[in-house]
């Protein structure tokens, strides 16, 4: 409770001390973002790959993206898995400190969007707290939230395959939260000009 | 490593002409590459949009290609799944010619030409497809059997055989273009361009060309300060110069442009430059081949010097509107097109004027009235204009009233020469009476507005539909303030332009029988003019006089708009405006086959069909006329 005492001669690192600055100014950028984890729990399990698409003026720009495995070794370990797909994915490898900082790079003050996207930011400021930074100050819009809206949904939560379904995303047969990214930002694409969102 | 350029690059692979690149360079295009998402019935870009910087490439859904003609809509092509569009940027500068539309949900992969440009100066092969296609305005070529094109042209004007001869025909270019030597200093090389309004100038030694410098130069080097004005041309020339021989194609000058990226070519005797400069050719002159005849025929009108090379502009321009009106083009088009021109000749007509007499003591403005200032003038019809100068002092008065006097008549004899025959009513600016300064105007405008029907019974509503042809912008606007301002709560105004738009015999009789004349040369003949356009042409005026609409003078936009400001009787004004082109076609198209005003149709040589055609386009005038005795009180002049 008196946790922001002691955060209040807390020196952070760079990064981030750049990162509240750019809240400054309002941003036209919007980013999706997708971050794959072990599991559902915010304590016990970590990200192991992010992949983020920047959305300009309603498209995808397909140059300002980011993605990247974080390589989680030591949580492997202690947890039996096998490492196999860390070591042999030709993807970008990052360790969680240099993945973290990059994304907190990568999304500056935009707008970030995703899918269940409070899950995502939470993972993110588990992983942000223990680089001794504080939370995502960004706004979140999340594609479920807004199916729901446009359909007047209260009652029901759609999964990310069911909402490609019913936008009529071509599925396909690759996974990775990069493919997940550019998924969302197609989904959010649709259902902003549905809402009326321009 | 980027995993969606790298699906994107794949989806890509399957279809010409990235199936001649490599795997590398189409993930390096797909990097640049930007994914927009269209909503059903979404616009890309339409008719005379700027150009984007991006073509296009479906990556699902479908565009549709069209060329609207605001009432119709003409289907060109369908693009689906990995077909290409919007390559206009790539090979002409001027605007959009079509229409992109998504038909449904459609997600396109915009790829900046830029980008792109590089990869097509490179492989031959993706030239050619580009070409190809571009010239051919067929389906794409490797795909034969396939109905369907995967690459369009974007240029429409041209039907398909003869987009091809076209594309080969020959170039006019500039064939005295500016020669400097090495040693000419800079200053004195742009000056002689500003002179002869020309883009660039060739540096020849012992008449070879060893060097150009265009605008671009200019702009880049000498704005930038990086070489001093006063230095010598060979500091900032382009060397050596891309040469070309005589009757070089269109085709093969834009590859050349293309290829070695400049923006003109020295034309030689024998295609080196080892020999004697013949001409240059500018990018612009490949946009005025393109463009078709209608921008060619603009670029005469400026350059004629008397009457007579206008004339021929205007029996031209007449081959032009026949040819369009064969080919189906939307008349919303054409008249588009065709009072452009006209516009263009008036102007010139007033410019030979003012060089013959010097220019005027005072600012004014030459505005044209009636059909010309509808744009609706496809025949040559009568001319009607006005003039208008600024206020001067009363000592000068009479010398400036004498001048442009003098103006117009000069130029209403022009006129008459080219082939417009003076108005019977008088009203031109040769005129005394519609020869007037500003506040002559002014009082002239508020009487008929206030008192309409008092001592001005030459009141002619023609007098509200006028487009300024030369002259200062703002006295054109000072006339709209005035007539505008008057038009507030003035019940009296409205009530008799109403009444004038309901004097007309109606076109059918009780019987459903053309109203034909009776009498005069003309008997049996129905008049169109009067009976049937004048008063859709009326109507239209009143109703956006009355919703105060400025701006729009055209018959066929004001029912359009009439529509839109007015959705209670939207259907009424669209079916005006669709009766308006029907009717108007006809009437041009008996103009042309007896080169007369087209106003009386021989209704002998018309076929059933045609008839029939017109008496239901004469249908919604019922309705227009009881809209405007629903809207206004029509007392006190009936």
């Amino acid at each position: 409770m008196l946790d922001w005492i002691k955060n209040i001669n807390k020196e952070y690192p760079d990064f981030w001390k750049r990162y509240l600055s750019k809240f400054e100014k309002k941003s036209n950028r919007f980013v999706v973002i997708s971050a794959e984890t072990t599991g559902l729990s915010l304590e016990k399990d970590v990200i192991v790959s992010l992949g983020a698409f920047a959305i300009i003026n309603n498209s995808i720009v397909i140059r300002d993206s980011f993605e990247t495995v974080i390589a989680q070794y030591k949580f492997f370990h202690e947890n039996g898995i096998s490492n196999e797909f860390t070591i042999e994915t030709k993807m970008k490898k990052m360790g969680e400190y240099e993945a973290i900082q990059a994304l907190v790079e990568f999304i500056g003050n935009a707008v970030l969007v995703g899918h269940h996207i409070d899950f995502d930011v939470e993972m993110i400021n588990v992983a942000l707290e223990r680089l001794d930074c504080g939370r995502l100050k960004n706004e979140a819009l999340d594609i479920d939230v807004m199916h729901r809206k446009l359909l007047d949904i209260n009652n029901k939560q759609f999964s990310l395959e069911e909402l490609c379904k019913i936008y009529k995303i071509p599925v396909s047969d690759r996974n990775s939260s990069s493919e997940d990214a550019y998924k969302i930002a197609l989904l959010f694409l649709k259902l902003k000009s549905r809402l009326g969102l321009n | 490593m980027n995993t969606i350029a790298e699906h994107i690059a794949d989806f890509l692979k399957k279809y010409p002409p990235f199936d001649n690149l490599t795997f590398q360079e189409l993930t390096e295009i797909s990097l640049s590459i930007r994914v927009i998402n269209l909503e059903k019935h979404k616009v890309l870009f339409q008719i005379n949009d700027a150009l984007h910087d991006s073509f296009y490439v479906v990556a699902s859904g479908v565009i549709n290609l069209s060329v609207i003609a605001d009432a119709e809509e003409t289907l060109l092509n369908k693009c689906y799944e990995g077909d290409i569009f919007g390559l206009r940027p790539f090979f002409a500068k001027n605007n959009y010619m079509m229409t992109a539309k998504a038909r449904e949900e459609t997600i396109i992969y915009a790829i900046p030409i830029a980008t792109f440009r590089p990869f097509v100066a490179n492989n031959s092969d993706v030239l050619d497809f580009l070409l190809h296609s571009f010239a051919s305005n067929t389906s794409n070529p490797s795909d034969k059997e396939n109905t369907r094109g995967s690459l369009i042209s974007d240029n429409v004007y041209y039907s398909e055989q003869q987009s091809e001869i076209q594309y080969f025909q020959s170039l006019t270019y500039n064939v005295t273009p500016i020669i400097s030597t090495a040693s000419s200093i800079i200053q004195e090389v742009a000056q002689l361009m500003t002179n002869a309004l020309s883009t660039s100038a060739v540096v020849c030694e012992n008449t070879f060309p060893v060097g150009i410098v265009t605008n671009t130069d200019m702009c880049a080097k000498i704005a930038t300060g990086r070489i001093p004005i006063s230095s010598t041309v060979d500091k900032i020339m382009s060397s050596p110069v891309v040469t070309v021989v005589e009757n070089v194609s269109l085709a093969e000058a834009q590859l050349l442009m293309l290829k070695y990226n400049v923006t003109h070519l020295c034309v030689t005797q024998d295609g080196t430059d080892k020999s004697a400069v013949k001409g240059v050719i500018s990018e612009h002159d490949l946009i005025v081949a393109q463009a078709s005849n209608p921008g060619v025929l603009i670029k005469e009108i400026k350059r004629s010097q008397n009457p007579k090379d206008l004339k021929s502009i205007r029996e031209r321009l007449t081959e032009l509107i026949q040819k369009s009106i064969h080919k189906n083009i939307p008349l919303s088009h054409v008249n588009n097109l065709a009072s452009e021109i006209n516009l263009a000749i008036i102007k010139r007509s007033v410019e030979l004027s003012i060089l013959d007499l010097g220019s005027p003591p005072a600012r004014f403005a030459w505005l044209c009235i009636g059909s010309q200032g509808r744009k609706e003038q496809l025949l040559t019809t009568d001319q009607d204009s006005i003039l208008i100068f600024e206020d001067v002092t009363a000592d000068k008065y009479r010398d400036v009233k004498d001048y442009f006097l003098k103006l117009g008549k000069r130029t209403t004899s022009i006129l008459e020469k080219i082939g417009y025959e003076p108005c019977p009513y008088g009203h031109m600016g040769s005129n005394m009476l519609w020869c007037k300064s500003l506040t002559d105007w002014t009082n002239q405008y508020n009487s008929w507005m206030n008192t309409p029907g008092e001592n001005s019974n030459e009141l002619s509503s023609i007098f509200f539909d006028f487009e300024i042809v030369i002259g200062e912008k703002k006295i054109e606007e000072a006339i709209e303030n005035v007539v505008y301002n008057n038009l507030r709560n003035n019940t009296l105004f409205f009530d008799f332009l109403g009444n004038d738009a309901l004097k007309r015999n109606s076109p059918l009789t009780f019987f459903k029988k053309f109203n034909v004349e009776e009498k005069g040369p003309n008997k049996d003949k129905f008049d169109i003019k009067t009976k049937a356009l004048m008063p859709l042409i009326d109507g239209a005026r009143l109703f956006s006089l009355s919703h105060s609409m400025r701006g729009i003078n055209n018959t066929y936009l004001r029912f359009k708009q009439l529509a839109m400001a007015d959705p209670k009787n939207s259907e009424v004004y669209l079916n005006c405006a669709k009766a308006f082109l029907i009717l108007s076609k006809y009437r041009t198209m008996e103009g042309l086959k007896n080169d007369s005003s087209g106003q009386y149709i021989n209704l002998l040589e018309l076929s059933k069909a045609d008839k029939e055609i017109i008496k239901s386009a004469l249908a919604p005038m019922d309705e227009l006329e009881d809209l405007i005795k629903n809207k206004f009180q029509l007392t006190q002049f009936s």
